[in-house]
């Protein structure tokens, strides 16, 4: 079945790539931050780039962050990507501090890169950390292609994946229906093309909420 | 070592030049995003997009066709051509490029190539080109006469994070890459090098991967993919031949 995923545009964030990788594994995507719309998919992808705390203040001022944890206790996939990703965890520490979505429990902190430069841009092998429909046929270590300053320490049955720059970090999260990479799925090939057709066929076999 | 297959754009199509010689074109696909496709589906990690047009002019001339290359492809790409202010830089950015390949104006605007380092970190990279082991500048039609060793060895001090090294001698030349050069120019710095230049076949990147000094980090290929001497594929598994 052919899953109808929503990306959740709240202004943030090149979302075009996202939709193009999505369609490339045969998932109908929508870029959208309609209610209605969201509600009537099979899966949301929460994407973003940029700093949490302004990117937390677009969410609310949109009602998506009820809209979300809606979709969640309906038990519809949810993936966040990046910054979407980093959301979905309870706090930030970056620019003096933010709440999250809290649907997955945990902090999110500046990376502890050692020498390393900040952000940490470019490829990193993921190693899985438990099995996951997420990572079904993708290797461990298999390097996918990451952008940021910030990592999430989620709880240890929710960490997924992880990844090393300067110190090991998580980069991969799940709890129930609701996922999330620190990496970019959509620019890491056919790796990460892998990883979204999971997701898709994560959303395709959920049963459509009422 | 990471494959960057390359993609000149000139008058919106993608084309070659031998030795970065503007009268000496190939013209390959019409559409760049064609070629970005073909290689993305063979798996690239990563692709080299250069404005020849904006290289020439001194400010990007091809953000239409860099914009569809960047929505295209699932993979981050770097892109380089007369990125000589900080709009042009941020231009090429907001387009959808992961890193900008700044090349003359790194070496003569200073303080330019500071403030773009600050503000943009690791997303920047510094392109010297060389002709005999001495920097070029202008699009490779004007020759300089410092050494290129030096020139890296003096910017990585300042920063720079990451070096784009083309050997114009050997460029488009397919004969080989420009190895032993290139090592005395990787030794000169911590910074990470990209080589550039002369890749025909996969027995010239088999040697990059096994005898370049551990900073080089990356290969670019050009004509030899557009020519079919070997696919994406064959290559990546070339360059993950591992260093001695």
């Amino acid at each position: 079945m052919n899953a109808r995923i929503c990306i959740v545009d709240y202004g943030m964030g090149n979302l075009r790539s996202v939709e193009k990788a999505l369609e490339h594994v045969g998932a109908t995507a929508t870029i959208t931050n309609e209610a209605e719309t969201i509600r009537a998919a099979d899966g949301v992808i929460l994407p973003g780039v940029g700093a949490f705390p302004k990117a937390m203040e677009r969410v609310r001022a949109l009602g998506l962050n009820e809209l979300i944890a809606e979709r969640r206790d309906a038990g519809v996939p949810i993936l966040g990507i990046c910054l979407g990703l980093q959301l979905l965890f309870d706090s930030t520490t970056e620019l003096g501090g933010a709440e999250g979505l809290g649907l997955l429990p945990g902090g999110v902190d500046m990376l502890a890169a050692e020498e390393l430069k900040v952000p940490h841009i470019g490829w990193s092998p993921v190693r899985w950390e438990k099995p996951s429909r997420l990572a079904e046929g993708i290797e461990g270590e298999t390097p996918f292609y990451f952008v940021h300053s910030f990592a999430p320490a989620p709880e240890d049955a929710d960490l997924l994946g992880s990844a090393a720059y300067g110190a090991r970090f998580a980069c991969a999260a799940e709890r129930d229906n609701v996922f999330g990479v620190q990496f970019h799925p959509e620019k890491s090939s056919s790796a990460g093309l892998r990883l979204l057709s999971n997701f898709a066929g994560v959303c395709a076999a959920t049963p459509t909420p009422a | 070592m990471i494959l960057y297959p390359a993609i000149d754009i000139r008058g919106g199509h993608a084309v070659r030049l031998t030795q970065g010689d503007y009268s000496r074109e190939t013209a390959y696909d019409a559409d760049p995003a064609d070629a970005a496709r073909r290689w993305a589906d063979e798996g690239a990690q990563f692709l080299h997009v250069v404005d020849l047009d904006g290289a020439r002019a001194g400010a990007p001339q091809n953000l239409d066709a860099i914009q569809r290359i960047a929505a295209t492809v699932e993979c981050p790409i770097q892109v380089g051509g007369g990125l000589r202010d900080p709009d042009s830089v941020q231009a090429i950015l907001d387009a959808g490029a992961e890193r900008v390949v700044i090349g003359t104006a790194a070496l003569r605007d200073p303080p330019f190539l500071q403030a773009m380092i600050d503000r943009h970190s690791n997303r920047i990279v510094v392109s010297v080109d060389t002709r005999d082991g001495h920097v070029a500048l202008e699009g490779w039609t004007e020759a300089g006469n410092e050494q290129a060793v030096d020139v890296v060895a003096a910017l990585s001090t300042q920063g720079v994070p990451r070096f784009l090294c083309t050997a114009i001698e050997v460029d488009g030349t397919m004969q080989g890459p420009a190895i032993a050069q290139l090592t005395k120019i990787a030794k000169s710095t911590q910074a990470q090098i990209i080589a550039s230049g002369g890749v025909g076949e996969l027995a010239h990147l088999r040697s990059l991967a096994s005898s370049s000094p551990p900073n080089v980090e990356g290969a670019i290929v050009g004509r030899a993919l557009y020519e079919h001497k070997f696919t994406v594929a064959d290559a990546i598994t070339a360059l993950a031949a591992t260093a001695a």
